[in-house]
């Protein structure tokens, strides 16, 4: 097979034009696109980089390609000058398969332009056609423009080094653009990298009291189980509070006293607290009375002895 | 899937995963939140149960009380303290003739002592004459 020969030693390369013979392929191969499958501009532009040029080739490609065919557009500097290369990724796909090769199959795709070089001398494509560089552009020429007894040079494509070759899925285009990608990407990327600070920052805000608590029970070991702290609790709270409310209640039975306002008895049993203050007249009793109530103290009068009490 | 596909969509994979990290970053969060919020309860009621049996039982665990109860007994002249019986974690005492300057000293001390006042009984028996009988423990 004629197009078989094109292929290098190794059979990883593979240039693609139109009258090519069907190809069974059994491992990966790297297409070389002639100038079949794309339009080539080069241009001296003011641009520093790669997505700078991608940006505006569409616009240089206007006038010549058919803007209802939906193209792609691969940028890559040569020499001082940018080349801009674009194709329509779905004429490749359909073409590769008509000829039997499978998209998976395809690792890389290159441009016969970028053999440039290498093909200033004609190579032997097909009964219909030669590749040559022409003034520095890789051209298809008919076989009949050439001399008949012309000699043709068979071409190592395993030997010559290729740059910036574009991969099949690269080329179809996504959904989201790169630039959205990145925006999107980036802010996702952030929120989540301020979730996960501030989970750490709430995790380690209870670090202190668990340190503190560790603290407590190195020292009092025995309080490590809850049932023995419930049953000191259950032990100790109604005698604290008890307690401290008869004391309570002395303090204040003690400022009803003055010398108008004398302590006859008092009394704590069980759980009552009484006393019986005797005063001086009944303005004074009236005081008392109210301080009293004022206290929580239940009071009775007899003539000028006042009794007060409280339920402990 | 080949690798073509993945490289296809190779955009939308990234903000694919993105979103996921954002999402699991979010759960991560929530989850920190709930368990803090679970045992800081937890955390904060064990400190303060451990600091009040503390507390509690330095107040009323009754340590060197039989020593500290004597005092009861000596704030007032000898005469004054008609019985002062002392026995395990238990006290018994009467007074008589109590100035109401005798009867605030015994009573302050008492109250600022950490005892269970069991019974007390406190009778004016004539002018700023008082008598007191107490019985507490510890």
């Amino acid at each position: 097979m004629l197009t078989l020969s094109l292929m290098d030693k190794n059979n990883n390369r593979l240039f693609i034009h139109k009258d090519m013979e069907p190809v069974t392929l059994e491992h990966s191969v790297e297409i070389i696109l002639t100038p079949q499958f794309y339009t080539f501009i080069r241009e001296d532009l003011d641009v520093k980089f790669t997505y700078q040029a991608k940006q505006i080739a569409a616009s240089l490609f206007d006038d010549y390609i058919d803007s209802s065919i939906n193209y792609q557009y691969h940028v890559n500097k040569c020499n001082e000058q940018w080349c801009f290369f674009a194709y329509n990724i779905e004429e490749i796909d359909q073409f590769l398969e008509s000829i039997g090769i499978e998209k998976h199959r395809v690792s890389k795709i290159y441009f016969a332009q970028q053999l440039n070089d290498e093909l200033e001398e004609p190579i032997y494509l097909s009964e219909k056609n030669i590749l040559q560089t022409i003034d520095g552009i890789v051209t298809l020429i008919p076989t009949r423009l050439m001399e008949a007894n012309s000699d043709y040079k068979p071409l190592n494509l395993s030997e010559i080094k290729l740059n910036s070759g574009i991969t099949m899925g690269a080329s179809l285009d996504s959904f989201i653009s790169l630039k959205e990608t990145i925006i999107l990407g980036s802010l996702f990327f952030i929120l989540g990298t301020i979730f996960i600070t501030e989970g750490n920052r709430i995790k380690s805000s209870i670090y202190s009291e668990n340190q503190k608590l560790n603290e407590l029970l190195d020292k009092n070991p025995k309080y490590t189980s809850s049932l023995l702290r419930k049953s000191i609790l259950e032990k100790y709270s109604p005698i604290d509070k008890k307690e401290r409310k008869k004391r309570q209640s002395i303090k204040e039975i003690s400022k009803f006293l003055s010398t108008k306002s004398q302590l006859q008895s008092l009394t704590i049993e069980k759980n009552m607290i009484v006393a019986t203050i005797q005063t001086s007249d009944s303005t004074i009793s009236k005081q008392v009375m109210t301080h009293a109530k004022a206290k929580k103290f239940r009071s009775t009068s007899n003539g000028l002895d006042i009794k007060v009490e409280k339920k402990l | 899937m080949n690798i073509m596909t993945l490289q296809r969509y190779k955009n939308e994979i990234i903000l694919l995963l993105t979103i996921l990290f954002a999402l699991f970053a979010f759960i991560y969060k929530l989850s920190a939140n709930s368990y803090v919020q679970e045992n800081q309860t937890m955390i904060q009621k064990q400190v303060a149960e451990i600091n009040t049996i503390s507390n509690l039982k330095g107040q009323w665990g009754g340590k060197n009380m039989t020593n500290r109860v004597k005092t009861l007994k000596t704030l007032v002249t000898a005469s004054k303290v008609k019985s002062f019986n002392k026995k395990a974690k238990k006290l018994i005492a009467t007074y008589r003739n109590l100035t109401a300057n005798d009867l605030n000293k015994v009573t302050n001390k008492l109250i600022n002592m950490p005892v269970q006042i069991v019974t007390l009984n406190i009778n004016k028996n004539g002018k700023n004459q008082y008598s007191m009988e107490l019985t507490c423990k510890w």
